[in-house]
This record gives structure tokens, sequence and C-alpha cells, in this order.
């Protein structure tokens, strides 16, 4: 691999996002696809960074500035790639709930993701389940994930999934939870297909689930 | 021999034996407390009675409309903060956000924390009130007077860190760690030198203890590294901690074993809440129980607003066996009591603290 391939992953892990800027300009003019950037660049370092917060070496802090750092690449590939259909792994449209005003667990997801190899269609907070439902028939997407820090909220979460499978949509998307009280046992009682308790862990969890589609 | 609640409190602070574990809320949401009450118009200690709390503090309906949890940040603040129209016994400053409000419950959030850049500091100016102004404090001294009674009161302040996360919005917060963190160590510091002021004040009235509110820390761990914690957040915590002259509790959610360390360097007397998913309280008793009083850990994701009545009444037992023996522990939800725990389960709490609080505990 490129040296500065691991250079772009270095400075990701480190935050640095001048330097990703710099690195990925210069990663473009040897000659190094976009594609090879994302993919061996960008992808790895954000999958690192995943890692290490749930080994608890990086805080929130730390997985914010390596998201500044890995769009800092991102923005500069993004348009070489548009139209390339290799450009993602897949397609997530993210929220939370309805009657959730919470927003930082679902950005974190969208950075994570984002820095996974996904596309992103991120449609805010206090979303309700007609509005997933409407989300899901205009973008296709291959996840769909849902965010609830209230445990009042995460009762919209059964709802919302009751409402995406009564629509007849169920079958096309895998579902995610996750947020502060969802747990495993609550993900599996209202039929999601997965829970995540972080960000990275939305990552890795979405990987298997493409894999084995 | 039976203690007074203000007895049984200030004997647990101290890491004692009080006759019973005493239960004390950080905040009890103005619509529960109407539902327990079954009418708005109460006073702190009648709602102390009935539940068997030992100890009040937060704000009170009394007798008009039940408000949601305080997140204020209005251009109305500082008069509100002076004049408060309803019982409170709170001292912490507002957020310098921009606040958004839900149509439909009215419950406030923060849009946008505004404190981003060096010229933002000015807004501190425009937000924080005069901690000298003696309107506010002479109204609460005389509401002490009238209700306290028995009861321990306690006034809940801020050290300053949850008010710059907030007011600097987590992602802004994130990037200064590394663009600009003498950014982060000016916020703090106003912010902490404001409560300090503060606490000055509140030393000289008839608290008991103080509660200090100062979320950091989601369920995996702080939200920044302990090294940025301790050198942008401690040498600031520690102005106003090293002010205050009374018992005093720390509240942050989520996991704070990461820092525990650091945090007990700022001499609490207590820590709070120990939330389930986050911070097990049979590794705080074994590993800190010797040096710090334990407040909390009755679930707020699933139990109290969930579960069913036997479901709580096993988790009260549960904790006070784990928590309870040598003394050293106050029992309380892991946050406080929202509108949406089912009051049930809130009778359910106060009948289970009644059934196997007392000392000596069984087994």
């Amino acid at each position: 691999m490129s040296n500065l391939l691991i250079e772009i992953q270095e400075a990701v892990i480190n935050g640095q996002q001048a330097k990703v800027d710099e690195l990925t300009q210069a990663a473009l003019d040897s000659g190094i696809t976009p594609q090879a950037i994302l993919n061996e660049g960008l992808i790895p370092a954000m999958s690192t960074v995943g890692e290490k917060f749930q080994k608890g070496e990086f805080f929130i802090s730390e997985m914010m500035i390596g998201a500044r750092a890995m769009y800092a690449g991102l923005n500069i590939i993004k348009p070489l790639l548009a139209g390339q259909n290799a450009a993602t792994k897949g397609k997530a449209v993210i929220g939370t709930v309805q009657g959730d005003l919470h927003d930082i667990g679902k950005n974190l997801v969208c950075m994570m993701m984002e820095g996974g190899g996904y596309e992103i269609v991120d449609i805010g907070i206090n979303v309700s389940p007609e509005n997933f439902v409407q989300a899901i028939k205009e973008h296709s997407p291959d996840f769909v994930l849902m965010s609830a820090l209230l445990t009042t909220t995460m009762e919209v979460m059964g709802k919302t999934i009751k409402v995406i499978a009564d629509s007849g949509l169920r079958e096309s998307v895998f579902i995610g939870v996750g947020g502060a009280p969802v747990t495993q046992k609550f993900a599996d009682s209202i039929g999601a297909d997965f829970f995540s308790p972080d960000a990275g862990d939305a990552v890795s969890k979405a990987n298997v689930l493409l894999v084995a589609k | 021999m039976s203690m007074t609640p203000r007895e049984r409190v200030l004997t647990a602070l101290n890491r004692g034996v009080p006759d019973q574990v005493p239960w004390v809320e950080n905040d009890i949401e103005e619509a529960l407390q109407v539902q327990i009450m079954g009418t708005a118009n109460f006073t702190p200690p009648e709602l102390c009675e009935k539940l068997g709390l030992s100890a009040f503090g937060a704000h009170y309906p009394m007798g008009q409309a039940s408000d949601g949890q305080a997140m204020q940040t209005k251009e109305t603040y500082k008069e509100s903060y002076y004049y408060p129209k309803k019982v409170t016994f709170d001292f912490v400053p507002p957020w310098i956000a921009k606040m958004g409000a839900d149509q439909d419950t009215g419950r406030t959030y923060i849009e946008k924390g505004l404190l981003v850049s060096e010229e933002s500091l000015a807004l501190f100016d425009e937000f924080l009130p005069d901690p000298h102004h003696p309107a506010r404090y002479e109204k609460v001294a005389e509401w002490i007077k009238q209700y306290k009674g028995d009861y321990a009161v306690f006034a809940r302040i801020r050290l300053g860190a949850s008010s710059t996360l907030e007011s600097m919005g987590l992602d802004e917060f994130s990037y200064a760690t590394v663009d600009n963190p003498e950014l982060i160590k000016k916020i703090h510091l106003r912010f902490s030198e404001w409560s300090a002021q503060v606490v000055d004040h509140l030393n000289e009235m008839d608290f008991d203890f103080f509660w200090c509110n100062d979320d950091l820390a989601g369920n995996h761990g702080p939200f920044m590294s302990p090294k940025i914690f301790r050198e942008c957040f401690l040498p600031n915590m520690r102005i106003v901690a090293e002010r205050i002259k009374k018992p005093w509790i720390f509240h942050s959610d989520g996991n704070l074993f990461p820092i525990m360390e650091d945090l007990l360097s700022l001499g609490m007397t207590a820590i709070h809440p120990l939330q389930p998913a986050a911070m097990d309280i049979g590794k705080m008793k074994k590993e800190y129980g010797h040096r710090v009083c334990i407040v909390g850990n009755i679930d707020l994701d699933y139990t109290l607003p969930l579960g069913t009545e036997e479901e709580v009444d096993a988790e009260v037992r549960n904790r006070i066996l784990t928590a309870g023996p040598g003394g050293g522990y106050i029992i309380s939800s892991a946050n406080s009591l929202t509108d949406y725990c089912k009051v049930e389960n809130v009778w359910a709490m106060s009948n289970a603290i009644k059934k196997y609080g007392k000392y000596p505990l069984e087994g």
C-alpha cells in the first residue's frame, strides 16, 4: 500500500484535518484513485477510530475530531466518486424518532457510517413513523437506523417498525436501533434487526448484515 | 434510635450508618409531583412526608401550572433568576445557547451552543445574572425558613463543566480540543468563577448540602479524554469545589470510572447517580465506598418508567443490600424522577425503601 494512504489513515486517526486535506490532494496528484483513498485510507482509519472508542482508548471528542478529519478527505474525493456504483457499500436512512429532539448520537452514527463507506440520508430529529416510511420509499435504503435518548421515545421505535411493516416495506430494509436507554433485549422485543451500543459498532453490524444479504 | 430526615441524610453523606437508608431525589418533574400529590398546591415538606424523602431542593409548582425540567435561557432569564415566581432552590447559570421547544410538549432543548469563538465570549455579560444580586438569596432564605423543619435542604449548583459543554456544543467543543483548547479553558473559567461567587453566598445560608450537576459523560465514558479533562476541566471545577463549605454531591450521568480518581481529588462528599447501564454499583461500593458516599442507581431506562412494581421492589432491595452495608448510601433514581416514570412505580420505590432500608439491614 502507498505510504500516502498509510499517512492518510494516521492523520484521520489523529484528527489532523488540514493534514488529511493535504495528503488526499497529494495522493490524487500521485495517481492514486479516489476509490483507493476511500477504501484503503479513510474507511480503515475510521474503523480504527471506532475500535479505539469501543476499547475505551478514545472518547467522543476524539471520535468527532477523527470524523472531521475524515470529511476533509471525503469532501475532496466525493465529486470524483460521483456516478461510480462502487463508491458506497450501501445506503442508510437515519433519524431520531418522534418526540425525541436529541441528535448527538445520531450525528455520530452518521459520521461513522459515512466514514465506513455508506451513503447516509439524515432525516433529522423528531421523525414520525410516517416520515421514516416516506424516506424508505424515496431513497430505497439498505438500512433504517433509529436513535432515541429517552425511555419514552424509545417506545416509538417499536411503533415505527410496525408502521414500516404495515406499509409492506419491512423486508426491504435492515433496521438498527441505538441510544442510551436501548438494549439488545429491547431491540429484540420490537423486532429490530440489530442493536448497537455505539457508533462504531453500528458500522461493524451493518457490514456483517450486508455480507449476509 | 430514630433519626430526623436531616440527621439521616447527613449521617449517610458522612459515610456513617443512619437508622435507615435515606431517599433523596435530585429533581422530581413537576407533572409527576402533581400526580403524586393529587394537586399542584402543596409544600416541599408535604411531598417529602408523603413519599418518605429525607431532603428537598430543586423546584415546586406550588399551586401553579407545572413546568418541565428547567432548561432555561431566555432574554428574560436575569429577571426570572433574581425574582423566581415559583419555589426553587436552584442556583445554576443559564445555558448560553439557542434553545428550541417541542411544539407538542413545550419541553425545551438546546438547539445550538453559542460559545464558539473568542468574540462570542461577550455573550457572558448578556446571559449571566449578577451573582451578588441579593433578591434570589433573600427569597430562597425565606422559603428555607418556612419549609425546612426536620428535612435536609439542598441547593443545586454547577462546577461549570456541563455549562461549558452545553454552551459550546459537543461538536464545537471537540474541535476546540485540538484547534483552541485555550477557548475551552476561558469559557469554563467564566462559568466556574460565577458559580464560586454564588457558592460564597450559599455557604452563609441554611442549606445542608449542595448538589453539583455537571453532566460530562455518556454510557461509554467521559465525553473527553482523561488528559483533556485534567487540562481543561479539573482546574476550573476545583475553583468552585474549594469554595464549598458544606457537604456536596457531584452529579454526572454516564460512566465516570475512567476519571474517578481525578474527580475524587475535588473532595466531594458523594457521587450520583450511577446509571446501571454505565456504572456497576457493586464495583463502586467496593473500590470507592470507603472514600465517598454513593447516591442513586435505581434504573431510569427501564425499571421506573417501564418495569413492574415487583421489579422496582426487587431492584430497591438489591441496591440496598449491595450499597447499604456499612452506611454511606443514599438511595435515589439514576438521575431524577421524570414525568415518564410510572407513578405506581414511584410508590413501589417508596414502600420498598421503607421495607428493606432499616438498619441493621437483612442478611
